[in-house]
């Protein structure tokens, strides 16, 4: 069985094996044991409510709880751009347009812009190979959801993500090489893992201030504007039902889009309910289908834990939980908890339940 | 001989003439559509009077005439004020250094900012000359004509003069500045461009030119290798500006990317070391050739003439001088070395 934890100090080995075998284009989980150690403190730190809120870097782990190991790891950061810069590229248009000629230029045209500034960002999802499959992908990337909708006074209303833009198996991205290079002479794996270094600032430092015409870079580097990289389809995907949506920012490294949304409009936030937990000693088979399934997290701030469940568990008041869910969640019957289903396709119980719950709180 | 006076109203045909035969950059001063150039002419003919129409500043346009045929050879002019009212469009090559102490970084980084830093200054435009004649004094005539009529008349012009010249093109036509810039927003080719430039108001220019500075780095190669290099065709006219105290600073055309080149008025050679003599007879024909110019305004002319003595405040020269200015001993000259 697997659960969401917080990330812990002792998850530093499985973290850094996740990241030196993700390779190139994690920015934000560069393998650097150092920098790794850092995270995981600053996690702690933020958990255990030690640092300023805005300063906050929320790391969960996906625990294997047969083999105690990480096998998984996914985050938040609660705001960006505070202590350093943070850069996109806005992909507007510009017209010029002449009656006297009849001349009508609409000119895509990328500028500089700071507008994800003290903004949350979901970020750093790693998941080991071996996992990979059977809505583990899910669970990591969705727990954050019910998070974010639990302690909304920590983050922002509006969360985004950033996601990896167009680059080739050598690492080569077209438009670092029209656009980056000419103005930082640096391969874009270089400046990708100085920017994962936590560089990226001083790299946009050195990067053009005044607004780029796109016709003036090649047609290669102009296709990539706000496209991702292959492997990077299924996440955005998946958040695009969740309802983020292309923000119009791209990175000014390689072009990957910006996806957002308002918390409150999250197809995970909106979906969720609350209920009781009843735990049973009759057996419930916990593998059931993905599209069956539903997360139920423990509504914990400092030791958030998420696991999943067959959908039929869920009763009008109370969540029936086998004995090893609750001890995974630190929970005993009686407790609060909170589902949301793991996946968009499919029936969800708790809209049917959800009703009934209200009218009978009125009959009552 | 060879005599540089105001173009008039009948000179049109021939103007129109020459202007065909010249490549297009000419154009922008120069229309190629009669009623415009009419026009032009009219206009020129009220500024040397010392009036201007509908309040334009004064500009004016002169003819290089053979007096043997009475024929037009060549046209050269003087924009008493770029951009004639409006702005007058540039870009300004400059550096900014992208540099990051942290990384250890420094790097000079070109940019080309839209400008209207030349508006009002006095813009010497316009020339063009039969092919037959570049290599002969009539060439240096045309275009220092213009600077002993500013000389003569300094109070009409600015402090500073400038000169557009052309810029990089290939021999199919292509420029490769306007390809990798201009193109894209003004979606039409140079030759159009060029045209509408010496048709319309310049407001198409402020309408669809790009509004923020351009990265240099990010035109193409051709295009780099063409800021602030001049068309081959030009290099006589550039070494003769050269020789006058003109240099190309940082300012380059918005289309070709051509130089623009930029003097002082005042320290202008021909300016410096032209005088103001008396004219007199000489019965020979022989001398050191000299620029000759008399006249005020509309009757400003200036030709070439063998200088037989000049010394004080008089001036030997022969009687068929005379003629060609349309002056008689006694009346002011002004005389400047080849």
């Amino acid at each position: 069985m697997l659960v969401i934890r917080p990330l812990e100090s002792r998850d530093l080995d499985d973290l850094y094996a996740m990241a030196q075998n993700a390779g190139k284009g994690l920015t934000t989980l560069p393998a650097d044991r150092d920098l790794l150690e850092r995270k995981i403190h600053l996690a702690r730190d933020t958990f255990n409510q030690r640092c300023a809120p805005e300063a906050g870097l929320y790391l969960f782990a996906l625990e294997d709880i047969t083999t105690r190991k990480a096998v998984g790891i996914s985050g938040i950061q609660a705001r960006v751009g505070l202590d350093e810069v943070f850069y996109n590229y806005r992909l507007s248009v510009t017209v010029n347009a002449s009656k006297e000629l009849g001349v009508h230029v609409r000119t895509p045209t990328l500028h500089l812009s700071n507008d994800m500034t003290d903004t949350s960002e979901i970020c750093s999802l790693l998941l080991s190979d071996d996992y990979k499959g059977g809505g583990n992908g899910l669970l990591l990337s969705r727990c954050r959801f019910m998070y974010l909708d639990e302690f909304r006074k920590h983050f922002s209303d509006k969360v985004f993500a950033e996601m990896r833009g167009v680059s080739d198996s050598n690492g080569q991205s077209p438009l670092w090489d029209a656009l980056g290079s000419k103005f930082f002479d640096m391969e874009f794996s270089q400046a990708d893992v100085l920017s994962g270094l936590g560089n990226k600032a001083f790299i946009a430092e050195l990067m053009p201030k005044y607004p780029i015409y796109l016709p003036m870079l090649p047609e290669s580097a102009r296709a990539v504007v706000g496209k991702v990289h292959n492997n990077t389809a299924p996440a955005l995907k998946m958040l695009q039902a969740e309802g983020f949506n292309f923000n119009g920012l791209v990175d000014i490294f390689d072009g990957g889009p910006v996806v957002e949304a308002f918390i409150h409009n999250i197809r995970t936030v909106r979906e969720s309910v609350n209920r009781h937990a009843m735990v049973t000693r009759k057996p419930i088979d916990l593998e059931v289908p993905v599209s069956e399934r539903a997360m139920v997290s423990n509504r914990s701030f400092q030791d958030f834990r998420v696991a999943t469940i067959p959908m039929n568990c869920v009763d009008p008041d109370t969540v029936k939980l086998p004995p090893e869910v609750a001890e995974a969640l630190r929970i005993e019957s009686g407790d609060p908890v909170r589902l949301a289903p793991l996946k968009d396709s499919g029936p969800w119980a708790g809209h049917h339940y959800r009703e009934r719950n209200i009218q009978y709180r009125e009959v009552r | 001989m060879w005599l540089v006076r105001p173009a008039r109203p009948d000179d049109l045909d021939q103007i129109l003439d020459i202007a065909g035969a010249q490549c297009a950059r000419l154009s922008s001063t120069l229309p190629r559509q009669s009623e415009a150039l009419a026009r032009k002419i009219e206009h020129s003919l009220a500024s040397f009077r010392g009036d201007t129409l509908d309040g334009e500043p004064p500009r004016f346009l002169f003819v290089l005439e053979n007096t043997d045929t009475g024929g037009v050879d060549g046209t050269a002019a003087i924009d008493a004020r770029a951009g004639n009212g409006q702005p007058f469009y540039n870009y300004r090559r400059d550096a900014l250094i992208h540099a990051s102490h942290e990384l250890g970084v420094s790097r000079r980084v070109e940019v080309l900012y839209p400008s209207h830093g030349l508006t009002d200054h006095t813009l010497l435009c316009s020339f063009s000359i039969r092919n037959e004649l570049r290599d002969t004094n009539a060439f240096e005539l045309l275009s220092r004509s213009r600077l002993l009529f500013i000389a003569e008349h300094r109070e009409w012009f600015s402090s500073r003069v400038v000169v557009e010249i052309q810029g990089v093109q290939t021999e199919t036509g292509n420029v490769p500045f306007w390809d990798s810039l201009g193109r894209h927003f003004f979606n039409m080719d140079f030759e159009t461009a060029d045209q509408y430039s010496g048709m319309l108001s310049k407001t198409f220019i402020a309408e669809l030119m790009p509004p923020n500075p351009v990265y240099v780095t990010l035109l193409s190669l051709a295009a780099q290798k063409a800021l602030g290099q001049a068309h081959q065709l030009t290099l006589p006219n550039l070494e003769l500006l050269k020789r006058e105290g003109f240099q190309a600073g940082s300012y380059l055309d918005i289309f070709d990317a051509g130089p623009v080149l930029e003097a002082r008025t005042d320290t202008l050679h021909t300016v410096v070391t032209s005088r103001r003599k008396t004219l007199h007879a000489s019965h020979e024909d022989s001398g050191d050739v000299c620029l000759i110019s008399a006249g005020d305004g509309e009757g400003f002319r200036c030709t070439l003439t063998p200088v037989a003595e000049s010394l004080d405040d008089q001036l030997k020269v022969p009687v068929k001088t005379w003629q060609i200015l349309g002056k008689t001993a006694g009346d002011p000259v002004r005389i400047a070395p080849l």
